[in-house]
């Protein structure tokens, strides 16, 4: 049962990273490398103030959150209203220069030997309710006008930005709540594995969180959650087949993109029967109510 | 002093100069970041390493075979990871996703099968240094600025002075015009990652001879992509000049503040390139019809 | 009163003089025509008047106020609406949310409110899709206010687009070639349309066309454009005679 709560736990902070990366990528179409770095300046961030100076988990949270902030606004500023390539090349060089950051200053984090002896403060029940809350934030966002002018610069910048839509500040907006959401990802990663190591989130890991992304379904919220549930639970369950996991969702996701490029799960969307009328279902051949 | 730390500097500049070129042939012709890149640098660094283990081949034909391999790489990456979305007309997104997974694939790949091992190439050069007047110069890094320098002249010529070269430029203007005239756009396109991969496998052995030889090799691709920001994408002769730039920079930071805490300085740099002149040095600055 | 003023306006590209010298007048409640031949600067009027590209030099007044050269989302915000000569519609949103992607930029409720899914988003909300609403109905596209916009006939998507452009409350709508790919009955009913618009909303229209029947039948004055220079511009019986203009463009299509 320690192994299904640790597995449980992993996938419930994937799902709150993935809900970051699904408002950036997924609904914004922009393609940041630098989540990895989002994710460790919340781990370290909140790890340390944790360690020196005795913050509690909520206070170290926002702390963290609020540098992972300031480093979106750095970045983004000059490289969101240029061309989408510049944000994916941009956000690589952060990375870099986060995890040289990271490596260099030993006496402060520990450098290449990473950071131990966060206090475990990630519960199950604390993961697992920041998943869910995530999601109804980000649920809020895509089902809210900045949703649609997100979807809309998504599809056809020129054209948004005609219909009065500030495209730089839809697109900062995104950009900087996915790095808050992220940061917390990596806040709850840290006060869970209770050591962090630079090399833990490099590019590579970004990437494989816009490939959960993809898996799911560029378009669908329900997709990516799924896709990152299967993709974390499975590996775990799987140890021994640890070197070829990544293998061999490169490869499903190559067969993806060539046969089903909108994802396994296309743009559906669960709806809520509750209050929201179901607008999260995407009518597919015309007719509508 | 100074001017072999601008020597070194315009060595690895060289080395960067192919990396960024090969980038930026791939992001001219199909208007997109080619993150594969770095995995084919890693495979052709390895491949370049096999063919010294088994063959006990110099410098020039190493270099050869894993520029053919790579060649042969891109070609197949093409076929594998980016014509159907072509074919299907699919938004610009998914080239990029592909581009990433495929690297991704590529170095895990080199990873389960050479493990974390480091291994090194044989050494080429019976002479370490050489001394011309004043100056030290390393002898590897002369040979590798001459052959990356010729290996771009070549490139040059074959594009600016050539009609396949026409055909490639006409291509990264308008591809459906450019089919409509008679020129067949895959040929062209097979071409381009062709030398996209031909390119990568030199800067992949160049790399290997420089820093040994691990999996995460194809990672100093980055230097390829800021020297391309700051030379301006879209344009050669940019991502060219920002490699030389980025190179002198670099070599200058290290000497500064080491070469741990460089990044960091590259990063800012770059970033303040996009504040003040985002089109880059010989960036263009393309203005979307409506 | 004009709602819109061009003065003097230049574009170049490279070696090319796209736009010269060009001046325009669009009276409040008026409907005024471009037209010209394939490559004559038309749509880069447009594109320079509404912010895609910035001018060389010249002015372009807006109600009196000056608007050249702004941010395409502010010259929108202003009240210049505009449609596509291509049609640019947004995937992945529905035909009523792609009518209330213009809204949206003029509603209310802040982040926290969206994120947090407070009362007022909700009120907002509705109160925003029953405005794209009313616009659909005013276009005649009520019925498929669900459906996805690629999926509508290419007469309805060139209706949707209007239906968009006039969500953002505008004083002026620019047309671009609103009739290209319709048939015969669908342009009848596009004259209608505009006609209707102009009308019943007092809005003033600027039209570049290729359909004679449109722009003799809708506009009051219009300006004959060729090579980027203003050939000839009048009331449409004068453009019909001027020898100039059938030289140049006219032919025989009537």
């Amino acid at each position: 049962m320690e192994l299904l709560a640790s597995v449980l736990t992993f996938t419930a902070i994937n799902v709150v990273a993935v809900t970051g990366v699904f408002i950036l990528t997924g609904l914004t179409g922009l393609f940041s490398l630098g989540q990895g770095a989002f994710m460790g300046i919340g781990a370290y961030v909140a790890g340390l103030m944790a360690i020196k100076y005795n913050f509690s988990f909520p206070l170290a949270a926002c702390g963290a959150v609020v540098v992972g902030l300031i480093a979106a606004v750095i970045v983004g500023l000059p490289t969101i209203r240029l061309r989408r390539d510049y944000i994916s090349l941009v956000t690589l060089g952060f990375g870099e220069a986060i995890a040289a950051l990271l490596n260099q200053s030993v006496n402060i984090t520990g450098g290449a030997m990473g950071l131990s002896g966060i206090p475990k403060q990630t519960t199950l029940l604390l993961a697992v309710t920041s998943a869910v809350i995530c999601l109804l934030l980000v649920w809020g966002f895509k089902c809210s006008r900045y949703g649609r002018q997100c979807l809309a610069l998504r599809s056809d910048e020129l054209a948004a930005r005609s219909m009065g839509i500030n495209v730089n500040q839809v697109k900062m907006v995104a950009f900087l709540l996915s790095a808050a959401i992220t940061t917390y990802a990596g806040v709850l990663y840290g006060f869970y594995t209770t050591y962090v190591e630079p090399v833990m989130f490099g590019w590579t890991k970004s990437a494989e969180w816009i490939i959960m992304v993809f898996f799911g379904g560029i378009n669908s919220l329900t997709g990516a959650v799924v896709a990152s549930a299967l993709l974390t639970g499975l590996p775990e369950i799987l140890r021994a087949a640890a070197e070829w996991r990544i293998v061999a969702y490169c490869v499903i996701v190559l067969l993806i993109l060539n046969f089903k490029p909108t994802g396994l799960f296309g743009e559906y969307e669960i709806s809520l029967l509750s209050l929201l009328r179901p607008r999260g279902n995407r009518i597919r051949e015309g007719e509508g109510s | 002093m100074t001017a072999q730390l601008i020597i070194n500097g315009i060595s690895l500049g060289a080395v960067y100069a192919l990396i960024a070129v090969g980038f930026a042939i791939i992001f001219n012709i199909l208007k997109f970041s080619n993150f594969a890149h770095g995995g084919f640098m890693t495979v052709t660094a390895y491949v370049g390493f096999l063919a010294t283990r088994f063959w006990h081949t110099s410098l020039l034909w190493t270099l050869l075979i894993a520029s053919l391999a790579g060649g042969m790489l891109g070609i197949i990456a093409e076929l594998v990871a980016f014509r159907r979305i072509r074919n299907n007309k699919g938004p610009v997104i998914y080239y990029f996703v592909s581009s990433i997974t495929l690297g991704m694939l590529l170095e895990n790949l080199m990873t389960i099968f050479f493990s974390t091992n480091f291994y090194a190439y044989p050494n080429f050069f019976p002479v370490a240094t050489v001394k011309v007047g004043q100056l030290l110069l390393g002898v590897p890094e002369l040979i590798m600025f001459c052959i990356s320098s010729l290996a771009l002249i070549i490139l040059a010529v074959l594009i600016y002075r050539t009609k396949l070269g026409t055909a490639l430029r006409s291509v990264s203007y308008d591809v459906d015009t450019s089919g409509l005239m008679g020129i067949n756009v895959l040929r062209i396109i097979q071409l381009a990652f062709f030398l996209a991969g031909f390119l990568g496998g030199i800067s992949g052995v160049f790399l290997g001879i420089s820093y040994t030889l691990y999996p995460q090799l194809g990672q100093l691709v980055v230097k390829g992509f800021v020297a391309s920001v700051i030379g301006g994408l879209g344009s050669l002769s940019g991502a060219v000049i920002g490699a030389f730039l980025l190179g002198i920079i670099e070599i200058l930071l290290i000497r500064l503040v080491g070469s741990g805490i460089s990044p960091v300085f590259i990063f800012v740099i770059m970033l303040l390139f996009l504040l003040v002149r985002p089109r880059g040095i010989a960036g263009s600055h393309i203005q979307e019809k409506a | 009163m004009n709602i819109l003023e061009v003065k003097g306006l230049n574009k170049r590209f490279g070696g090319v003089q796209a736009v010269a010298d060009f001046y325009l007048d669009l009276p409040e409640k008026g409907i005024v025509g471009i037209i010209g031949p394939n490559g004559a600067g038309k749509t880069t009027i447009f594109n320079v008047i509404s912010g895609v590209y910035k001018a060389d030099s010249g002015q372009v007044l807006l109600a009196g106020r000056d608007i050249t050269n702004m941010e395409q989302h502010r010259i929108a915000k202003a009240g210049l609406g505009r449609t596509f000569q291509n049609i640019r519609l947004f995937r992945g949103l529905s035909v009523a949310e792609n009518v209330m992607t213009a809204i949206d930029p003029l509603t209310k409720y802040n982040i926290f409110s969206a994120l947090l899914s407070l009362p007022g988003k909700f009120r907002a909300e509705r109160e925003a899709r029953e405005k794209a609403l009313h616009y659909l109905e005013l276009v005649d596209l009520i019925a498929y206010k669900d459906w996805q916009p690629e999926n509508l006939p290419y007469g309805l998507q060139r209706r949707l687009e209007i239906a968009r452009a006039l969500a953002t409350g505008p004083r002026v709508l620019l047309l671009d070639e609103p009739a290209a790919g319709l048939n015969p009955k669908e342009v009848i009913d596009l004259i209608e349309l505009i006609a209707r618009l102009n009308r019943d909303l007092g809005l003033a229209i600027l039209l570049i066309e290729h359909r004679m029947e449109v722009v003799m039948q809708l506009c009051q004055y219009i300006y004959v454009q060729n090579f980027g220079k203003t050939l000839a511009s009048g009331p449409p019986a004068a453009i019909q005679c001027n020898e100039e203009v059938i030289k140049a463009y006219l032919g025989d299509e009537e």
